[in-house]
């Protein structure tokens, strides 16, 4: 069986990708991105909900990490341009997934982006993201309409989970960047040390075995 | 009345509202406010836990989480609307009137009280 890692947020798409491609056959290793302080600890309990939630209605179990992104963020914050905010946050965690995905023998990395929905996935932030990353991205809700992948959520249980009060993300700049260009992008992030963002990242994940969720 | 409206009076925040995912409170200054973030994180410390300082933010620790922006909003990350705002009259007791506070874009005028 193939085995992709899924990077599941607690909102609402993310579940409704992991279920389509279990539906599909492939094996899921969920990683969590935990943006705790510029979010609230409901975030990472909705995620973990959403995860056990898709091991019931799927019967496939889901091995899950959790990853440390606050320190990232506060370091992309304080050293790079505001407007670029959400591209260095994507990018960081395709890194950690392939990282991950190593570890766990995964062939991909699964996502539950959708053209235009947010400011980091209009097609130039897409590229750009695209571009940090080795294995293959799935993106299997990239065309689809926000009320059909609420269809699904509904259907399979996970809108409810989704949709329960979490704080956003706070440090989302007030403007970011739609159409960002890839050398802007890493011109900035030479202002950081990404490999040792990277390993204290890794360093600080831990793991969650099916049963223990 | 909740002690914290007695202390708001002249306070430098004038609005509560829930965030819209009503996962927090949202104090809003009475005037436009530009905070010196590592100043605050200076003051702060004395009384508050340091979670951390984005540069264009510091979150705190003390009744509850706070995330303190350079615009002088504060997000209050608990549901409780009198945690929220004595969470909010306890920043504003300590910041007000100190050098954190730059300008007071409004009048123009930098803190001038001397620290509580």
């Amino acid at each position: 069986m193939s085995k992709l890692v899924c990077l599941v947020s607690g909102g609402i798409d993310s579940p409704v990708a992991a279920y389509m491609m279990i539906r599909r056959g492939v094996e899921i290793v969920a990683v969590h991105m935990d943006n705790r302080p510029f979010t609230d600890d409901k975030n990472l309990e909705k995620a973990l909900h959403l995860v056990r939630h898709l091991q019931k209605v799927t019967g496939s179990p889901i091995r899950t990490y959790v990853v440390p992104h606050g320190p990232n963020h506060v370091t992309f914050a304080r050293n790079c341009n505001r407007h670029l905010h959400c591209l260095f946050c994507r990018r960081m965690m395709f890194r950690v997934a392939e990282r991950i995905a190593e570890r766990e023998g995964a062939v991909g990395i699964l996502t539950g982006e959708s053209m235009g929905q947010v400011a980091s996935q209009t097609v130039q932030n897409l590229t750009v993201v695209t571009r940090v990353a080795k294995l293959p991205l799935i993106r299997p809700l990239i065309g689809m309409d926000k009320q059909d992948i609420i269809g699904i959520a509904r259907k399979i249980g996970t809108y409810e989970i989704s949709t329960l009060p979490g704080l956003c993300c706070t440090i989302v700049p007030k403007q970011p960047s739609t159409a960002a260009k890839l050398t802007d992008v890493t011109n900035e992030e030479e202002r950081v040390d990404i490999s040792a963002l990277v390993e204290k990242s890794l360093e600080g994940m831990y793991v969650l075995a099916p049963e223990a969720l | 009345m909740p002690s914290w409206k007695n202390r708001w009076k002249g306070c430098m925040y004038l609005l509560l509202k829930p965030c819209k995912t009503t996962a927090a409170i949202e104090a809003i200054p009475r005037n436009r406010l530009v905070l010196d973030l590592d100043r605050c994180e200076e003051i702060l410390k004395i009384s508050c836990t340091i979670v951390a300082n984005a540069g264009i933010m510091l979150i705190v620790s003390d009744r509850c989480e706070v995330s303190i922006h350079k615009d002088g909003r504060l997000i209050l990350k608990t549901n409780d609307t009198d945690l929220a705002g004595d969470q909010a009259g306890r920043i504003a007791g300590w910041l007000e009137g100190t050098e954190a506070i730059q300008k007071d874009r409004s009048s123009g005028k930098a803190g001038q009280r001397s620290r509580r």
